[in-house]
């Protein structure tokens, strides 16, 4: 294949190429990613395999290969596509290849090694059908799947190089602009300039020795950004023909490729392709006879981001360091040595040869007016479809969030993108109905930029991206103008300082104002938008900031110096659970034992009800492995251990005054509340309304999770000989606050709860036979009364309705109970443990059911009429709403509902006694002092926040009793929040601990169901000790960083320059 | 010959002045710490910048490098411009407080207070010395190397220098150490002692009696007492 010296020539050359590629037989074909990405995922093995496979068995003339660049499914990598019948077969392993051959020469699909959706949990046969692909509108990634990157006949095939003959058959610049203009083609770079009139300009403008520049930006500088990487990779003769078509339209001779030197693959593609080029003749002086010269150059960065930028870019090309000058005179005006120089995105040379080849118009339909085409995107970050997606402008966010990345990982709710990388800002979910178009973004406070965007959830702290992004913008100004180079670093030492806890409210403002300083006065376009990813942080996650510097939190357990260890921080009180665990892998039990009481007042009790958070947030289970099994080892110490080893420390009654305390409501919180106020001297009295202490633990939680003797004693540890305790006596009923004032009570704590059931509103809902949850649950627990009988049905979806549907079950005359949810299995609020639990036991759960009405007879309950649902458009916080489905009403024969929707404080006589009330539901405290508007009148607990969790009730009431003291000793309340890291060394265990890398968890321990089912037996028992010590030798001790006595100085530098 | 307006004076200058040259013209004060006559402007310290344009299109610009332009308006103490330079001055105490010439413009501007962690470095980068050692002794001795926090200024690779001629040409422009503020309390931060007298030692016609940038200077402590 010799060089073609004219364009008659190469018209004859490229239609037999089409026409022979269109005779050709098709016989199955591979298809193998062989991008960066996928060549990190193992494609090179994969393909060697092939090869030899195809060698070996000599199937050459029976199915072929092709090798190309990235494809964009990075997710999926390495994943093999078999043509013609387009299955995709995602995450291939060595040992599956024989088969998918053999597959694949016989026409076969393998069922179970397809893709799977994994929210659809169906599996796609042809890869048009999966959603990634499905939603997407591939018109120039999705040539990158069809050709060999580095066989420029497979891009003649594919219709390569079509509109390079039909620009070369009438080279005049003026139609070929035109062309660009009518398309309404916009810069991919970011700023979305109108791509002719940069054409337009730089054709236009004078230059001193004739010399015209087509550059090729392929910096691609934004971490988490590489389309253009894939571009270059995948497809580079397409930017060849894209800058030949510039070259023509500006009357330029040179160009140059500018990539960064980070991208060996993408440079290797490049320099075959035009080597390709030019030996076809397509490249060179006196292309095809038409007396126009152009050639392409390549250009290697050396690793400065500011080089990305235009004017520095330019510097950059001649030789010079990249820095970047003052604008006016533009590139297009003086560039590259003093010439016209026209720099292009790699993204938007590619779609100049689909707007000369398909025409403007067809181009212009794509997209929305002012912001036509497509754009390509890398979505990555904490989303199921981590790659590249093209999608026309104008799509809302959402769409490419949800219905192609898949939504989230987890069960962590999405809560931000960010767009544009470090020039760019965030967009909360709140905004994801946006459409990505320039305007759009720049208004939200972001900018389109090259295309990254990065996902983010509730586990991504947004001052810790600020500062991310604002150490990476430091490291990068190339620091010649002051603001720029100065405003970054005290950016970030200021992010620096408040994720360490050592920020305060004037930062904040300070911040603000030197970004917008920095904004005004520096050079060039990175000074201009570094403060972006503050600006925007500030202004839509403003609390977060708040509340690491207020509250020294960080939500998102990311801070290190706020969080300590992930396990303790996320305890509501501040549990050291790593230390207990630590003893427990010593065999120190009886220091564990009091390491978990000096915080908890009712260990027995939280090891078996606990919903356990610092699970939830343990190191090892977020970072992908099994979160140890805290609240199991617990467990395994409370129930070995004598509570008597644990004595607090008790000041005398005559040494405090004796100052008389009330506590109303022996809940949890109260009962917490009490004991700590009892330590402190105080004489305290606690009054409960029903005839036995406990609360929820004793009303609600049934005895199967919490045996009745284990609550009892450790209430009866807490208040025998400390408190006295009035049962029986009700506020409002038998007292009202102003009789305590009058009875000399110097403080009061109410810790009333959440009792009151909330109502469907259906009529027919107090009908005898319909219970709300806590009235039936109380009636079994409290009195040992039956309520329940025949079919059952309990509505609702949490612990509660869970409880009562398990309870039902264990009643004498019930036959069999189910369950009615609204939404789906997965989002049920109640523990997963009980929902297995409940399935186990042979209870129904339905879901996507609403009731409608409660059918009744002889004025009894005789059934329920329900309405299945869907699930709706998602809103504003990503989650999607039940939607009842007209025409779908079915009925249910019922004798006994209960329904179990949620609880809520029941505050009506409060607002007499002078208590601030929102209204019957919501009782106005100080968070931080738990007061009420009535000095010495505090409360916690369900009362204050809703119904929560165990836990969290403990801790408002040992708080509350802090407070109460200085209240009590007319001291400030409140007292400014310090962080708490953990400070005793317990020495690591010795051995590398290899063997328990991929340790799983130890299985919940429970007893044989044939011991409960039905019975009040308790469900869970405890470890084993050997499960207990492996379980605890997982740990991976995140104290240690804290606490480690540092050996040498280098050490302590080490650590040091490691948290900086 | 362009017209332009600056703060609603029009002015005509010659094709190619600068905006910071038209304003001087018309006696107009815009500080400068890059900037020196003689030498290429830079742009670097961003002190000079003023308002052109108008709003909601305006930005700043530093006007020792922008070059005039027919109508173009301009206004160099708009409240941007104005917040802009105590925000500089500041990061410039925050950075070099020792400098006289930095606490000349901090009284100048009413700067009172420096609100980020105190450095004390001997360099702002505004590379007068640079341009100072090229242009004007021909040398081209010292250049600017690195980028972001680790740029500085010095001989290539840090190698003795095999042009310098050791004329003092780079001292002598620096705005750093070319006068060390010697105030009584050097803890404190801001000084504003001498902003309004002009120091004995300048009124010197010889260069070999500056020695500012070394010990405390004589001359100061005599002023002061």
């Amino acid at each position: 294949m010799g060089r073609i010296v004219s364009l008659a020539e190469f018209s004859g050359f490229r239609l037999r190429v089409l026409g022979e590629q269109g005779a050709e037989e098709v016989k199955p074909c591979l298809v193998i990613c062989a991008g960066t990405g996928g060549q990190a995922s193992g494609s090179n093995d994969i393909l060697r395999m092939i090869k030899r496979t195809i060698l070996e068995r000599k199937l050459q003339e029976r199915i072929s290969l092709r090798i190309t660049g990235c494809q964009g499914f990075c997710q999926m990598d390495p994943f093999i596509v078999v043509e013609p019948g387009k299955h995709l077969y995602p995450k291939v392993k060595k040992e599956d290849l024989p088969r998918i051959i053999d597959a694949a020469l016989n026409g076969r699909v393998i069922e179970d090694l397809l893709y799977k959706d994994a929210s659809a949990h169906q599996c796609f046969s042809s890869q048009g059908d999966i959603p990634f692909f499905r939603n997407q509108m591939r018109v120039i990634l999705g040539m990158n799947q069809q050709i060999d990157p580095i066989r420029i006949l497979n891009y003649i095939e594919h219709g390569g190089y079509a509109a390079f003959e039909k620009v070369m058959l009438n080279p005049d610049p003026h139609w070929i602009i035109r062309e660009i203009q009518l398309s309404g083609l916009r810069g991919r770079g970011g700023a979305g300039f109108p791509t002719w009139r940069k054409w337009e300009l730089a054709r236009s403008s004078g230059s001193t020795d004739g010399r015209r520049f087509v550059v090729c930006n392929a910096d691609e500088g934004d971490p988490g950004a590489y389309m253009d990487r894939s571009l270059l990779e995948g497809n580079p003769h397409a930017i060849i023909e894209g800058m030949i078509i510039a070259g023509v339209a500006i009357g330029a001779t040179q160009g140059v490729i500018y990539v960064r030197t980070e991208y060996p693959l993408a440079i290797k593609h490049a320099l075959i392709a035009i080597r390709q080029a030019r030996d076809l003749g397509l490249l060179g002086t006196n292309i095809l006879g038409s007396k126009i010269d152009f050639d392409i150059d390549i250009t290697r960065g050396a690793g400065a981001f500011v080089c990305g930028e235009e004017t520095a870019l330019i510097r950059s090309i001649e030789g010079w360091m990249g820095e970047p000058r003052q604008r006016p005179p533009y590139p297009i005006q003086r560039g590259i040595g003093g010439c016209p120089t026209c720099i292009n995105n790699v993204e938007t040379l590619a779609n100049v040869p689909v707007i000369i080849g398909r025409g403007a118009a067809a181009y212009a339909q794509i997209g929305t007016p002012g912001n036509t085409g497509t754009k390509i995107f890398s979505l990555v970050g904490k989303i199921r479809n981590t790659g590249l997606v093209e999608v026309p402008l104008g799509t809302k966010i959402s769409q490419v969030v949800y219905d192609i990345g898949g939504g989230p990982i987890g069960k962590a709710r999405i809560k931000a993108v960010q767009t544009g990388g470090p020039s760019g800002g965030c967009i909360p979910a709140a905004r994801f109905d946006l459409p990505i178009d320039y305007e759009s973004l720049k208004e939200a406070g972001s900018i389109m930029g090259s295309g990254g965007m990065i996902v983010m959830d509730e586990n991504t702290c947004m001052v810790d991206m600020a500062k991310y992004f604002m150490r990476f913008l430091k490291e990068e100004s190339c620091g010649k103008c002051f603001t720029c180079r100065k405003g970054t670093q005290r950016m970030y030492e200021i992010l620096e300082d408040i994720s360490r806890g050592k920020g305060t409210l004037e930062h904040l403002s300070l911040l603000e104002e030197l970004a917008h300083v920095v904004q005004d006065t520096t050079l060039c376009g990175l000074g201009q938008t570094a403060s972006n990813p503050v600006l925007s942080t500030l202004r839509y996650f403003r609390s977060e900031y708040e509340r690491h510097i207020l509250q020294k939190r960080c939500d998102a357990f990311v801070c290190k110096d706020l969080v300590g260890a992930p396990c303790q921080a996320a305890c509501p009180l501040g549990t050291e659970a790593w230390r207990y665990v630590a003893h427990i892998q010593r065999g120190e039990y009886e220091d564990a034992y009091r390491v978990i009481r000096d915080a908890n007042p009712l260990p027995s009790v939280c090891a078996r009800v606990c919903h356990h958070p610092c699970e939830d947030r343990c190191r090892t289970g977020v970072s992908g492995g099994d979160a140890i099994a805290v609240r199991a080892l617990k467990r395994f110490v409370t129930d070995r251990i004598d509570p008597a080893v644990y004595r607090p420390a008790r000041r005398a009654a005559q040494d405090a005054d004796g100052t008389r305390v009330a506590v109303v409501g022996a809940g949890p919180a109260g009962i917490s509340a009490a004991h700590y106020l009892s330590l402190q001297g105080h004489r305290v009295t606690l009054f409960e309304a029903e005839q036995t202490p406990g609360g929820m633990l004793v009303s609600g939680i049934p005895a199967y999770r919490l045996p009745r003797e284990v609550l009892a004693r450790e209430i009866a540890a807490l208040l025998s000989g400390s408190v006295d305790i009035r049962t029986n006596t009700a506020l409002g009923r038998d007292f009202t606050l102003q009789s305590l004032v009058r009875d000399g009570f110097k403080a009061v704590f109410l810790a009333l709860g959440a009792h009151r059931s909330r109502r469907l509103g259906l009529d027919g809902e107090d009908l005898p036979g319909v219970f709300p949850a806590m009235q039936f649950l109380k009636a079994f627990n409290l009195r040992g009364a039956s309520l329940a009988k025949g079919r059952v049905g309990v509505i609702g979806g949490g612990n509660s309705a869970i409880d009562a549907a398990r309870v039902a079950l264990r009643q004498e005359e019930v036959e069999r109970s189910t369950i009615f949810y609204r939404r789906t299995r997965a989002e049920m609020p109640a523990f997963s443990e009980e929902i297995e639990d409940a399935l186990d036991e042979g209870i129904a759960i339905e879901t996507l059911v609403s009731p409608v009405r409660i059918l009744s007879s002889d004025g009894r309950v005789t059934g329920l009429a329900c309405i299945r649902n869907r699930l709706g458009e998602r809103d504003a916080t990503g989650r999607r709403p039940p939607v009842p489905m007209p025409g779908t009403e079915f009925t249910l024969p019922l004798d006994t509902i209960v329904v179990a929707i949620g609880e809520e404080p029941d505050l009506g006589s409060l607002a007499s006694m002078g208590l601030e009330c929102r209204d019957a539901t919501t009782l106005r405290i100080a968070p931080d002092t738990y007061a009420t508007n009535l000095p010495g009148v505090f409360a916690g607990g369900d009362m204050c926040t809703g119904p929560h969790n165990v836990i969290e009730a403990i801790a408002a009431g040992k708080r509350a009793a802090e407070t109460m003291g200085r209240f009590v000793r007319g001291e400030t309340l409140g007292r400014p929040p310090e962080p708490r890291l953990p400070e005793s060394y317990i020495e690591a265990p010795s051995g590398s601990g290899e063997e328990f890398r991929h340790a799983r968890r130890a299985p919940r321990p429970v007893c044989p169901s044939t011991l409960w089912k039905r019975s009040f037996a308790e469900v869970e028992m405890s470890l084993p000790e050997e499960d207990a010590r492996r379980e605890a030798r997982r740990c991976l001790r995140c104290d240690l960083e804290f606490t480690q006595p540092k050996e040498s100085e280098s050490e302590a530098a080490a650590v040091g320059a490691r948290r900086a | 010959m362009i017209t332009l307006r600056i703060n609603g004076v029009p002015v005509s200058v010659d094709a190619g002045t600068t905006l910071l040259d038209a304003a001087r013209f018309l006696g107009i004060p815009i500080p400068t710490l890059c900037h020196m006559d003689g030498l290429s402007p830079y742009g670097a310290c961003r002190l000079c910048v003023v308002e052109i344009g108008e709003e909601p299109r305006s930005r700043l610009v530093t006007s020792c490098t922008y070059p005039a332009e027919e109508g173009l308006l301009v206004r160099t103490g708009s409240a941007r411009v104005v917040r802009a330079r105590k925000m500089i001055v500041e990061l410039l105490l925050a950075s070099c407080p020792q400098s006289k010439v930095v606490q000349d413009l901090a009284s100048g501007y009413d700067v009172r207070q420096q609100r980020f962690r105190q450095e004390y470095e001997d360099c702002i980068l505004c590379g007068r010395c640079v341009r100072m050692c090229e242009e004007q002794m021909m040398a081209k001795a010292i250049g600017f190397s690195g980028r972001g926090e680790k740029r500085k200024i010095g001989t290539p690779f840090d190698r003795k220098s095999e042009v310098c001629r050791l004329c003092g040409g780079c001292l002598y422009v620096c705005p750093a150490c070319q006068l060390r503020c010697t105030y009584a309390e050097p803890e404190k931060v801001i000084c504003g002692a001498c902003a309004n007298l002009s120091p004995p030692c300048l009124e010197k016609e010889t260069f070999g009696d500056m020695m500012c940038y070394m010990a405390p200077c004589v001359a100061c402590e005599i002023t002061k007492d």
